[in-house]
């Protein structure tokens, strides 16, 4: 799938601060926020936060996918970001996180919604991979290899 | 003086008209009523001859289709009997078992044939065999038109001493053209159509009957200047030939290239049926445009599957023709089997023999000598041949042009309609039998596939197994995946999208779930994400009424 319809420079990030789950999350969320993407910030962290109840989103090797379903979005929104320092996320291994993927979709429209999150997490499936999305620098850099393949 | 005249012109003209209205409208009218009677004895008589071939003889229903339409043609029981006010119920026109309303039904049919003959074609496997392809289709191609081009010239006493008769090329050019179509239905029956021996047969088929139609129009045009005792005309052939190959070339690689956006496109309508229509519909514009340029219509009708084989709409148009699939293509086979007339047969029986004969090995040998030299061994080699063996519309449709054109006389139709008869009816138990045992691949070939990875969930009972794979199912449709159900014996569904496909198996109270390792990360994300939602339904039944109070709100006052 093409990732450059549903990721823009603006919702990459390579300097996240938050150091603990609940403040990764919000701060994601506030960013999309700023970057015009959502406009209803509580509605979107009480989605994202019933699906990190059932089950942490937070996977193996440094990645977590914190993701939720609204009606406070019209069509799927989406963000990467990266905290170089590693947060702990409840993950499956228990080593910190330090690659986040984020989706908000809508509750009842139809789309490639985990489709995106697949295809992202295929994407830095090899450690290789990972290394060379950990190493950029820039947001610009992160895009540009995101989309670039 | 010259006004009431000119009146009483315009008065004969318009009364000229309204009878030529109402007489052809009488007509239409009992030309349909003819045929709408034709098509029910056929269907009918079609489906239980077929059924019957099945069921007591272990044979494909195609030949007892065929067979059915023998005993009800023109020839046999159909010329006998005479309807009240109709005439005979299946009378000859012109020196053809149908009526043109009746073969315009049996060509639609073939065109949907081809169509999903070109669907269920694995592009990737085709592409990757389509070299052997290419040189089965060209030996069977050579071996079949020097032999029976030969044959006519070395029997004796028929007046034909050479090469460039125009009715020795004619045998030539009819035992070409296998008919890819039985061959076709008889690999869907035994799901043999993705195997390399069926792409190999399909792709050597699209070859052969590319190249026959090239060789027919290069036949055609020296027959042509030889019957009017010219020399040959190189540029004019060359010509001819330059288009058909044009055609298919190009048209294949447009195909190919635009078949994504042209889905993308039509799938804006949302709705299924509207959307595979219109696939339906392109691929009769693409077989009309293919006859225009020379070539058959069911090649362009074959193009028009390959490029959609491609895309995610295949099964879903596959699923929705199957019901005028199996209503349409009977009636061809039938159709086919009423052209036989065994009574110009008689004469000319040993030579149809001995060409027979001669188109058989001409295709095991031709197709499969250069399958054995590539990538199969014995087995396979034979099946290749074997699936190259029966011609037929198209034989037919040459041989009914040799015959018009006044290239052949009715003898020689009559040889060929008995080859066609015989390599049709003798190549599909060959080929059935043909494909038990094991592999036709050469042992250094098997397997190489991509990996498959298998995901199994087991679940306390049948019945959560069930409505989680229906869960499962809506979400890879609210996720626009095409959700395919085969009718196999468990429940198994097919999934694809773009170039995503996998399976979903419910065995028991077992989930199994087989992808790619590629296209894992989306089945399991989404599959991770429906047992989660599990908890949700838990929770939501706690707040259901007591099922006691709920069971007596449904029984009280039921005994008043």
């Amino acid at each position: 799938m093409n990732l450059k319809k549903v990721l823009s420079p603006n919702t990459v990030w390579v300097d996240l601060k938050a150091d603990s789950k609940q403040g990764i999350i919000e701060e994601m969320v506030d960013r999309l926020v700023s970057a015009g993407k959502i406009s209803e910030r509580e509605a979107v962290l009480e989605a994202v936060f019933e699906r990190e109840e059932k089950m942490s989103t937070g996977m193996q090797n440094g990645v977590a996918i914190p993701h939720g379903k609204t009606d406070a979005v019209k069509s799927l929104v989406a963000a990467v970001g990266l905290n170089k320092a590693g947060v702990d996320f409840d993950s499956m291994d228990g080593l910190p996180c330090t690659i986040f993927i984020m989706t908000i979709s809508p509750l009842k429209r139809r789309g490639p919604h985990m489709q995106f999150l697949a295809e992202v997490s295929r994407l830095i499936g090899q450690p290789a991979e990972r290394e060379k999305l950990l190493a950029c620098q820039t947001h610009n850099e992160i895009y540009e290899l995101l989309t670039g393949k | 003086m010259h006004e009431p005249a000119a009146t009483n012109l315009v008065h004969q003209a318009g009364e000229v008209a309204a009878h030529a209205a109402e007489a052809s409208g009488h007509s239409i009218t009992h030309m349909m009523m003819h045929l709408i009677l034709q098509l029910a004895v056929i269907i009918i008589v079609a489906k239980i001859g077929g059924y019957l071939f099945q069921r007591f003889l272990k044979m494909p229903s195609v030949l007892g289709e065929l067979a059915s339409g023998m005993v009800i043609g023109p020839y046999a029981l159909g010329g006998m009997i005479d309807l009240p006010g109709l005439g005979v119920l299946f009378a000859e026109n012109a020196g053809f078992a149908a009526s043109a309303e009746l073969y315009g039904i049996a060509t639609l049919a073939s065109i949907i044939l081809l169509f999903l003959a070109g669907l269920e074609t694995d592009l990737a496997a085709f592409l990757r065999y389509s070299v052997v392809g290419s040189f089965v289709g060209l030996g069977g191609l050579v071996f079949a038109f020097v032999l029976g081009d030969g044959l006519a010239v070395m029997w004796p006493d028929n007046g034909i001493d050479s090469f460039m008769d125009p009715a020795a090329l004619f045998l030539g050019v009819i035992s070409v053209a296998t008919s890819v179509g039985i061959t076709a239905r008889i690999l869907a029956e035994k799901r043999k159509m993705a195997s390399p021996e069926g792409v190999t047969i399909l792709a050597g088929a699209v070859f052969d009957d590319v190249l026959g139609i090239v060789t027919l129009a290069i036949v055609m045009g020296m027959a042509k200047v030889s019957m009017d005792g010219g020399e040959v005309n190189w540029g004019e052939i060359g010509i001819i030939a330059a288009k058909a190959v044009g055609f298919f070339v190009i048209v294949t690689s447009l195909g190919l290239i635009f078949a994504r956006k042209i889905t993308s496109a039509i799938k804006k309508f949302k709705s299924t049926e509207i959307i595979v229509a219109i696939c339906f519909g392109l691929a009769l514009l693409l077989a009309g445009l293919a006859e225009m340029a020379g070539l058959a219509m069911i090649i362009g009708a074959y193009i028009m599957g390959l490029a959609l084989s491609r895309t995610d709409l295949a099964h879903e148009i596959e699923h929705h023709l199957e019901g005028v699939y199996n209503i349409l293509v009977p009636i061809f086979f039938c159709v086919m089997g009423m052209m036989v007339d065994f009574s110009v047969m008689k004469p000319v029986l040993v030579f149809g023999a001995v060409y027979s004969i001669l188109a058989i090995f001409s295709k095991v040998l031709g197709c499969g000598l250069p399958a054995f030299l590539t990538k199969f061994n014995l087995r396979g080699s034979l099946r290749i041949g074997l699936g190259m063996l029966p011609r037929g519309e198209v034989a037919l449709i040459i041989a009914g042009i040799g015959l018009a054109s006044g290239i052949i006389d009715q003898g020689i139709f009559g040889v060929s309609i008995m080859m066609t008869v015989i390599t049709t009816m003798l190549a599909p138990p060959l080929l059935v039998k043909s494909f038990e045992g094991g592999s036709g691949l050469r042992k250094e070939l098997e397997g190489g596939s991509e990996e498959i990875e298998t995901i199994i969930l087991e679940f306390p009972s049948r019945d959560i197994t069930e409505f989680l794979l229906h869960r499962f199912i809506r979400a890879l449709q609210d996720e626009e995946f095409f959700v395919h159900h085969l009718h196999t014996d468990q429940p198994t569904h097919r999934v694809l999208k773009d170039d995503i496909a996998f399976t979903l198996i419910q065995d028991g109270n077992k989930l199994q779930v087989n992808v790619p390792s590629a296209n894992q990360h989306v089945a399991r994300m989404i599959l991770l994400e429906e047992l989660l939602s599990l908890s949700d339904l838990l929770e939501s039944t706690k707040q259901m009424k007591g099922l006691d109070e709920m069971g007596s709100d449904l029984m009280s006052g039921l005994f008043a």
